[in-house]
């Protein structure tokens, strides 16, 4: 009993310690990412590889991923609009909700999934094999070489596959909408265009911009923090792609609000 | 300048509640080949980490042409340009191929005169211009390790740290690469540190052999004398028996 009283706050007092270890590790790495970016050298090479990488090779499953979204969104807005007899506002609900909601979220999850995946278990693999010190001795730092890139070229090409999911998007909802629910094409494009502002578009470019960083952030700081070989290796995969996840959910909501209060 | 390369005085490591290193002091002379021995576990691998400046010392000093080294006085020295390091994996960067893993670190030059100096360190280790353009990937052990020692040696170090470099590889392959060792010491005329637990390695490519048990020296001579070093401890070692003053943790 006297044991389970002194345990408690043991264990309590640990996992405090623990958390504000973990959250000033977290603060280190940004803080040396973000110093990285602004000081030279810069790997351009690197970079450009990383947005074919990160943004051409996810085009298709991203386009895919969108055009199945909008689809699906056109059908269930048919279902409930009807029941108000307002079947009018798919077009535009389809277009409001891929470009400032959907479009943003499933682009991030599923960069979170491919992505986030694969930065973690590269930079992995590399601490494990001995690559990131073998660096550190050429004279070359990790973060700057291996993490900026990464961080840049998520950051700057998941706005661009967004644009693209949006248009994506609209089509499949323009698709099933004008296909399967017998809509006219004329006025299906002119109900999403009479809709759409340039705001609309733009919050989501914003919200893309921020899940990018999230991803290539969690998916290097994971990577570079791996500890314990090959098993090491997956857990950092996992926790890469459970805390990009979610954090790109939880920012979701609070950007919202910010884009709601102004 | 003093005959010193690197000198190290009471360093000390620690990871939790177990003493890696611990009151470690060596003094590595200009031109030598200085091996360090001694089992798995005693912390060969985290001193060289602590000079590379992989791993931070809790206390100690080490020094490199006199200049005690920290993260800043590194840069200002340029320390990672003056060394080269062939690690106990090769560590070679998989996505590069191996002309650019060997110039990696050199910056400011055109490719033309880059792939001229991969070629040339290349054939230092031994190996010919077709592997030029391969892919770790493609290698075997044995040649991923001559490719780390290209890297190693590409910029024409002052000082080189091998880490196990016979490790993993079948007695003849070590001993062309204890051999290249040898060759590759006298051509750059860099000073050696080398930490193994390859005592026939050991002996060939040493000028000097230190013996490193519970994170301190506790013997240093010449190859010739460690044979009759009447040390319990280094006796057990190169004669690989269980039984002595060497207590093997299971937990270790």
């Amino acid at each position: 009993m006297i044991n389970y009283i002194y345990n408690i706050p043991l264990a309590i007092g640990s996992n405090v310690i623990n958390l504000f270890a973990h959250i000033g590790k977290i603060s280190i790495f940004f803080y040396e990412i973000i110093f990285c970016t602004f000081t030279l050298p810069l790997y351009f090479k690197t970079f450009f590889n990383q947005v074919i990488k990160i943004g051409y090779n996810s085009l298709p499953v991203i386009g895919l991923t969108a055009f199945f979204t909008g689809s699906v969104l056109a059908l269930q807005i048919y279902v409930g609009s009807s029941r108000f007899n307002a079947e009018s506002i798919v077009a535009s609900i389809v277009a409001l909700g891929i470009t400032r909601e959907l479009g943003p979220v499933i682009a991030g999850l599923m960069l979170a999934g491919r992505v986030s995946a694969s930065i973690s278990a590269e930079i992995a693999t590399m601490k494990v094999t001995e690559q990131l010190d073998a660096l550190t001795t050429l004279s070359t730092n990790p973060i700057r070489y291996l993490v900026v890139p990464r961080v840049l070229a998520a950051l700057l090409t998941l706005p661009i596959l967004v644009l693209i999911a949006d248009i994506i998007g609209i089509m499949g909802g323009f698709v099933v909408g004008t296909q399967s629910l017998g809509f006219i094409e004329q006025s299906y494009i002119k109900n999403t265009f009479d809709i759409i502002q340039l705001n609309d578009v733009i919050s989501g470019l914003i919200k893309a911009a921020v899940f990018g960083f999230i991803v290539a952030f969690m998916g290097c700081y994971h990577g570079y923090n791996s500890t314990g070989g090959a098993q090491g290796v997956g857990r950092s995969t996992t926790k890469a792609v459970v805390s990009a996840s979610i954090l790109i959910l939880a920012s979701n909501y609070i950007l919202t609000s910010l884009v709601f209060n102004s | 300048m003093t005959d010193l390369i690197l000198k190290i005085e009471k360093l000390h490591k620690s990871f939790g509640e177990k003493v890696i290193l611990n009151d470690f002091n060596i003094n590595i002379t200009r031109n030598t080949s200085q091996v360090i021995i001694g089992g798995s576990g005693t912390g060969k691998s985290v001193l060289l980490k602590c000079i590379l400046g992989l791993i931070e010392p809790e206390q100690g000093i080490i020094s490199y042409n006199n200049t005690p080294l920290n993260r800043d006085t590194r840069k200002e020295i340029n320390f990672y340009d003056e060394i080269g390091m062939l690690f106990q994996g090769a560590a070679l960067f998989d996505s590069l191929t191996v002309w650019e893993n060997i110039t990696f670190a050199i910056k400011s030059k055109r490719k033309s005169d880059l792939r001229e100096i991969a070629l040339d360190k290349i054939h230092k280790v031994g190996l010919d211009s077709t592997v030029l353009d391969l892919y770790p990937s493609e290698l075997s052990g044995g040649m991923q390790k001559r490719v780390a020692l290209a890297r190693a040696i590409a910029k024409d170090p002052q000082l080189l740290f091998f880490d196990e470099p016979t490790t993993g590889l079948d007695p003849i392959m070590a001993d062309v690469i204890n051999n290249l060792i040898n060759e590759i010491i006298d051509q750059v005329g860099a000073t050696a540190i080398t930490i193994t637990h390859d005592m026939e390695s050991a002996k060939k490519i040493a000028d000097k052999i230190s013996m490193l048990y519970k994170g301190s020296i506790i013997w240093s001579g010449d190859p010739g004398e460690i044979e009759c070093s009447n040390n319990p401890y280094v006796d057990q070692f190169i004669n690989g028996r269980s039984e002595g003053p060497i207590k093997i943790n299971i937990k270790d």
